[in-house]
């Protein structure tokens, strides 16, 4: 006998995921390789619905008496189910599996690893070049006693190149990366240029202007921007009336050149499934458009909650995708793309005259998520004086509020996004109104 | 299963292998606002192998116990697609193999705990903030407890069994007046029993509290200031800005950077001494071994102002030739151990609070860490709220307080250590490599630091 149907001698209604995670990846130390590893988890996570309660329970591995009792168990105690669990009907997939992923072996990503410390070290003998590269697939089956199962296999291959530039007095360290599901996607070439490109204009240090000069975040660094985003708009955090978008549906509260999109069916897009984590179809669902509030996002229980439709965003392991099964769903973004305006990276700063350039930060989510504000020391950021880049700076922080940044603050979107984080298509983007302190 | 492992062991050809299996109980309740959104208790089991090749590592991670063989001889054939390309060879620093096993003593067993109570106590803390202010709008409580069982063996000899307790509660409230929307929380995690996540009522209300206090503070002005850490604030300080770069892997394949981190070499004020302490009873992740089954020691990592000491794992002290010292640490099955910290601290100085504050004619008194971040020598850390120091003396509330710098200069800038040391754990963890939340502890007294940088509006 099945879990579920065991489960409903005790429960009247039940859910079972399961995935399985295959992986190998490599990891290259200061030039040179040091470990190959390969990764093969098996994770369940049981929900119950019993005397209307729900429970939850999850398990590395193949106990699956012990999954069903710690369910239950869950439900003894646990509060109304505020939602049901919806049928499961296959509809149109999305195309988020590259077989050729699969065939890619250890040797490969060795390879693509030597390719980007040669490259490297050519240019720049003393930069330490740490590379990680990983490939795999992630095996999702969804069934509950609503009727019907869902199955994907999704592929994933990721190339990360870190530098570390280090002389008397000062470190550089560079990070770069992609992750994507297609093997066409990942260009080792574009991520060694990209490193290449920032070594040069890091070469030297220079100083900061300070007080409230033009900001251009590169795409990377526009998460400053959407992180904040990725709380405001949670269908959770406004039925919890902590976001600062709550009852602002049809509010300009943006700037009109800001359109942000969560896209759940992109095709091969690193965050695109064809169903969320509890079964329902995802979406493309525009969150604001034109700077107008359009849509909040749901999973199951938001949703419920906040009488509103789910909207496939009910994601287990969390905003940024760590835990996996052993969390329960959570409303959380698929794919974040914000509308491309127009203008390369190298025009805007041609444009922006004197400011800087944000490529990365240190402290990200640390302060006064919710109401928006951020504070980061600028990991990776350049100077520019008269539209050029003059070198690198150091020791500053940026400090403002996205919510303000992006209304009155928004001065250019640029016309070439890029992939940053395996969850976000963004170009870069221009404002002002952060502040600028340097030491 | 020790018999198995060790036949395992035997057969793999690998020029060394490694086996951690791992079992896990644990239980979590979680509660945002009035949704419970975690009621949880359930256990899960999986394993690591590690084998070495020529130099190189092979890995993998399984969560079906009866492939251990099969995985030791994957992760040899892994590790042999990297020897091919090794130069310089990773090689393993000695240590005498033991066998032994490790059972802590747990105060009240959280496992004897019906998940009803559990609830019932993280409901009644939950309630607490709720009801606390008109001006709260929203909470976060959450209630973990966790019994990780590892089984570790190696090709050398070594059988080791370690239980590790963890119990942690964060207190988080949530206050809004206006559009304004500010948060404080308590958090709380100690290597024991059910005994530390009770009687925190206290706790939960200070949360609450100091989230409408917020609401009202001024956000800082950012700029440069004298300013005087408290006790957890500088706990995180040591650890984010320089527990990290102790860390003896970074090092390993980085020729500039040791020359940076030579034994010797003068980092602060005499009075500085920071200690990374292997094995404290009762704290956050503490067991006599690490993850590669080397006994955790206790090691100055500066003394009276001097670098005398870094942290290593068995392949970093060959590297260096060092004395292991049992850093080598796993967050779970699912990794590898490389070096981490455990319970890292500056030892306490000589002067009062008060002594520390007066004499500051313009500074700030921060307290209290929403999370640090560092890149090497650069720095990045949150107080959860601060004060004023006007004339010596503690003036208005602050918010937004964001502490940045670089960690040789801030480190120089200390300019004197207080009396009142204390240690924390938390119910966070530390971050590194993909790896997270590893139960660590921090220390420190109050600390006085000149010129910091503050950002802000």
């Amino acid at each position: 006998m099945g879990i579920l149907e065991r489960a409903t001698q005790a429960a009247e209604s039940a859910e079972l995921y399961e995935e399985l995670r295959n992986t190998v990846d490599v990891t290259f130390r200061g030039g040179e390789i040091e470990k190959v590893g390969s990764r093969e988890i098996l994770g369940r996570a049981l929900r119950v619905i019993a005397d209307g309660r729900l429970g939850f329970a999850s398990t590395a591995g193949e106990d699956e008496e012990g999954l069903l009792q710690a369910a239950l168990a869950s439900a003894r105690h646990g509060d109304p189910a505020p939602f049901k669990f919806p049928k499961l009907s296959p509809g149109e997939k999305v195309e988020v599996l590259d077989e050729e992923v699969l065939g890619i072996s250890p040797d490969e990503l060795i390879s693509w690893g030597e390719e980007a410390v040669q490259a490297i070290r050519e240019e720049f003998p003393d930069v330490i070049v740490d590379a990680s590269l990983s490939r795999g697939t992630l095996k999702v089956r969804i069934t509950n006693t609503s009727g019907g199962e869902l199955t994907e296999e999704r592929s994933h291959l990721s190339m990360g190149i870190e530098a570390q530039w280090i002389r008397e007095g000062d470190i550089y360290l560079l990070w770069v990366g992609r992750t994507v599901r297609r093997r066409v996607d990942l260009v080792p070439e574009e991520l060694i240029a990209e490193t290449l490109k920032y070594l040069r204009w890091g070469e030297h240090v220079v100083p900061a202007p300070q007080g409230k000069p033009p900001v251009l975040f590169t795409p990377k660094g526009t998460v400053v921007l959407f992180l904040p985003l990725m709380v405001g708009f949670s269908g959770l955090s406004v039925v919890m009336g902590t976001s600062p978008l709550k009852g602002r549906i049809g509010e300009q509260a943006f700037d009109q050149k800001f359109t942000l999109v969560d896209e759940g069916r992109l095709p091969y897009g690193p965050s695109s499934r064809s169903f969320d984590d509890e079964g329902v179809p995802t979406s493309r669902l525009p969150l604001a458009e034109e700077g107008v509030v359009k849509n909040f996002f749901f999973d199951l229980r938001a949703a419920a909650l906040a009488d509103a439709d789910p909207t496939g965003s009910g994601i287990r392991g969390g905003m940024l995708g760590g835990g996996g099964f052993r969390t329960p769903p959570s409303p959380s973004m698929r794919n974040i793309v914000i509308k491309p305006g127009q203008g390369s990276l190298d025009e805007l700063i041609a444009e922006m005259g004197d400011g800087i350039v944000v490529v990365d930060v240190l402290g990200l989510g640390q302060g006064n998520v919710q109401s928006g504000a951020f504070s980061n020391n600028v990991g990776v950021g350049f100077v520019v004086k008269d539209g050029k880049v003059k070198g690198r700076l150091k020791n500053t922080m940026i400090a403002g509020n996205v919510y303000q940044v992006l209304k009155d603050g928004l001065v250019a979107i640029g016309g070439e996004p890029e992939w940053v984080y395996g969850l976000a298509h963004v170009p870069p983007i221009l404002v002002e109104g952060v502040s600028v302190v340097s030491r | 299963m020790e018999a198995e492992l060790h036949e395992a062991l035997r057969r793999c050809p690998a020029d060394y292998a490694e086996v951690r299996w791992e079992e896990l109980e644990r239980s979590r309740v979680a509660f945002q606002r009035d949704q419970l959104m975690t009621l949880e208790r359930s256990r899960e089991a999986g394993g690591i192998v590690r084998a070495l090749v020529g130099g190189a590592w092979g890995i993998a991670v399984f969560t079906d116990p009866d492939e251990i063989s099969r995985k030791l001889s994957e992760a040899t054939q892994l590790a042999r697609a990297a020897t091919r390309k090794v130069r310089d060879p990773i090689r393993l620093a000695e240590v005498a193999p033991v066998q032994d096993r490790y059972l802590p003593e747990l105060g009240v067993d959280f496992r004897e705990v019906p998940l009803e109570e559990k609830r019932k106590l993280a409901e009644a803390y939950n309630r607490l903030i709720l009801n606390f202010a008109p001006e709260i709008i929203s909470s976060s409580v959450r209630y973990t407890d966790a019994l990780r069982h590892v089984i570790y063996a190696n090709t050398e000899g070594t059988y080791l069994e370690q239980a590790i307790p963890d119990v942690t509660v964060l207190l988080l409230a949530v206050a809004r007046r206006n559009g304004d929307i500010q948060q404080a929380f308590e958090s709380i995690g100690e290597a024991g029993g059910y005994e530390i996540a009770q009687n925190l009522e206290e706790r939960a209300e200070a949360a609450a509290r100091r989230a409408v206090d917020l609401l009202s503070a001024k956000p800082v002005k950012g700029g440069r200031y004298t300013v005087v850490l408290d006790q957890e604030l500088a706990g995180v300080f040591i650890h984010e800005a320089f527990g990290h770069i102790c860390e003896a892997d970074f090092l390993l394949k980085n020729e500039p950077m040791r020359k940076v981190m030579q034994l010797g070499r003068r980092f602060g004020v005499e009075q500085l001494n920071v200690v990374e302490d292997g094995y404290i009873p009762g704290r956050r992740g503490n067991a006599p071994y690490d993850d590669e089954g080397v006994p955790r020691r206790k090691v100055y990592l500066i003394k009276e102002g001097v670098l005398s000491g870094l942290m290593h794992s068995r392949a970093t002290a060959a590297k260096t030739g060092m004395e292991p010292t049992g850093n080598a640490r796993a967050v779970s099955w699912e990794h590898e151990p490389i070096v981490r910290m455990r319970n890292t601290y500056i030892e306490p100085g000589e002067a009062s609070f008060e002594e520390l504050i007066s004499g500051i004619d313009h500074g700030i008194y921060a307290r209290g860490a929403f999370g640090g971040q560092t890149e090497f020598e650069q720095f990045t850390f949150s107080a959860a709220y601060a004060y004023e120091i006007k004339g010596g003396e503690l003036g208005e509330m602050l918010r937004d307080v964001v502490l940045t710098g670089n960690v040789f200069d801030t480190l120089r800038n200390i300019e004197a250590i207080g009396n009142d040391f204390q240690l924390k754990g938390g119910a966070g963890g530390c971050g590194k490599g993909g790896q997270a939340p590893l139960p660590v502890t921090d220390g420190a007294p109050h600390v006085r630091v000149r010129d910091v940088i503050i950002g802000g509006r």
